[in-house]
């Protein structure tokens, strides 16, 4: 599991932006979360806390928005999920397409006061 | 009253791992090491094609090898007999590596004597796709067993990497492998990927593997 390194790296971002906006405190860090990603949503909530504790960030709150791993198709150019799809336009049967969103793990923004 | 306000960010959380990434590229460069990073499930035959490969070109290219694993030094040993450079990196319960890792495993390697240094990553299809090691190459292996749907399972690690080798080709008539299949099904998800069916086991496809590595370390130390 990675996701504990990965959301220190979060924390401490997050931390170096507070602080050179000089805000008191954070109250929502926001993340965008592609379906591809090889993050977990529920593994990064529950080690959320452990690597907030002790910081400025402990009572602040995690959300996660996830991103389709859609796709437009080259044929017909709807766009599609390619998970829910196994990689195939539920259109027109076309396998031939480009990613719209999906890899992404992005720190969104932060609310604050 | 409290008044909130949004500061938006919209940084990849990637993007350090990143900038250390590129950084370590430019020194492998400038040192003439090419590195592959080699990725695939447990089992599909990472240590086996490596100890095939040291055979190949051992007489042409100091070789040095980096074994990552969670815990354990079985393929350390593996490729110690055959008498070539190799360091054991302990991730200590992470599933992939990331460039700052490379790093450290290189330099116990002893870079400045070597043309090719090759990661074994943790044998996985989905975390070491998303950390850049700073490899000049990925290859990842996928293995006959293994099955064909992987590549719609697996997408992301199917997109970045720039060669894929099929092996145990041997055992290809024991499974229902759709061998057009796989390779249609990566070459949508990677239209520039190359495709080499090897078997680690009898030697097929290897010659044309080892001259893949010759051709790539070549353009490496030249640009
Ligand atoms: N039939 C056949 N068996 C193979 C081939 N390559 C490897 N094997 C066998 O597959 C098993 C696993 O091979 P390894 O080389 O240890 O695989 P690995 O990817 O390094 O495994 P981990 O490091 O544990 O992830 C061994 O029993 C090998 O003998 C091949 O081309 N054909
Ligand atoms: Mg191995
Ligand atoms: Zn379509």
């Amino acid at each position: 599991m990675h996701e504990l390194g990965v959301v220190i790296g979060v924390v401490n971002k997050v931390i170096q932006v507070a602080e050179s906006n000089q805000l008191q405190s954070v109250d929502t860090i926001v993340l965008q979360i592609g379906q591809l990603s090889s993050m977990i949503p529920s593994y990064i909530q529950a080690c959320y806390p452990a690597a907030v504790d002790g910081t400025m960030l402990e009572q602040t709150k995690l959300e996660i928005e996830i991103l389709p791993a859609n796709a437009m198709c080259k044929a017909c150019h709807q766009v599609f999920n390619i998970i829910e799809n196994r990689s195939q336009c539920p259109h027109c049967e076309g396998d031939d397409w480009g990613l719209l969103s999906g890899k992404e793990f992005i720190i969104k923004e932060i609310i604050a006061q | 009253m409290d008044t909130f306000k949004t500061l938006e960010i919209k940084e990849s959380v990637f993007e350090n791992n990143n900038i250390q990434a590129d950084l370590l590229r430019d020194e492998l460069k400038q040192e003439k090491v090419f590195l592959l990073n080699l990725m695939s499930s447990p089992g599909s035959g990472k240590t086996t094609t490596l100890v095939r490969t040291i055979e190949t070109l051992k007489d042409e290219m100091n070789i040095g090898i980096m074994e990552a694993d969670i815990d354990s030094d079985v393929d350390a040993h593996t490729i110690a007999q055959t008498g070539t450079r190799v360091i054991q990196l302990h991730t200590g319960g992470m599933c992939h590596l990331d460039a700052d890792m490379t790093r450290q495993g290189l330099s116990g390697l002893n870079i400045d004597k070597l043309d090719l240094a090759i990661l074994e990553n943790v044998g996985n299809l989905v975390c070491p796709a998303e950390f850049d090691t700073g490899a000049s190459k990925n290859a990842m292996i996928l293995s006959v067993p293994e099955g064909d749907d992987k590549p719609l399972k697996y997408p992301l690690m199917f997109s970045i990497v720039d060669v894929l080798l099929i092996n145990k080709i041997d055992a290809i008539g024991f499974f229902d492998f759709d061998l057009e299949a796989v390779i249609h099904r990566a070459r949508k998800l990677n239209p520039n990927i190359t495709i080499i069916p090897i078997s680690a086991k009898t030697g097929e496809g290897i010659g044309e593997w080892a001259d893949w590595l010759r051709n790539q370390t070549r353009l490496w130390n030249q640009s």
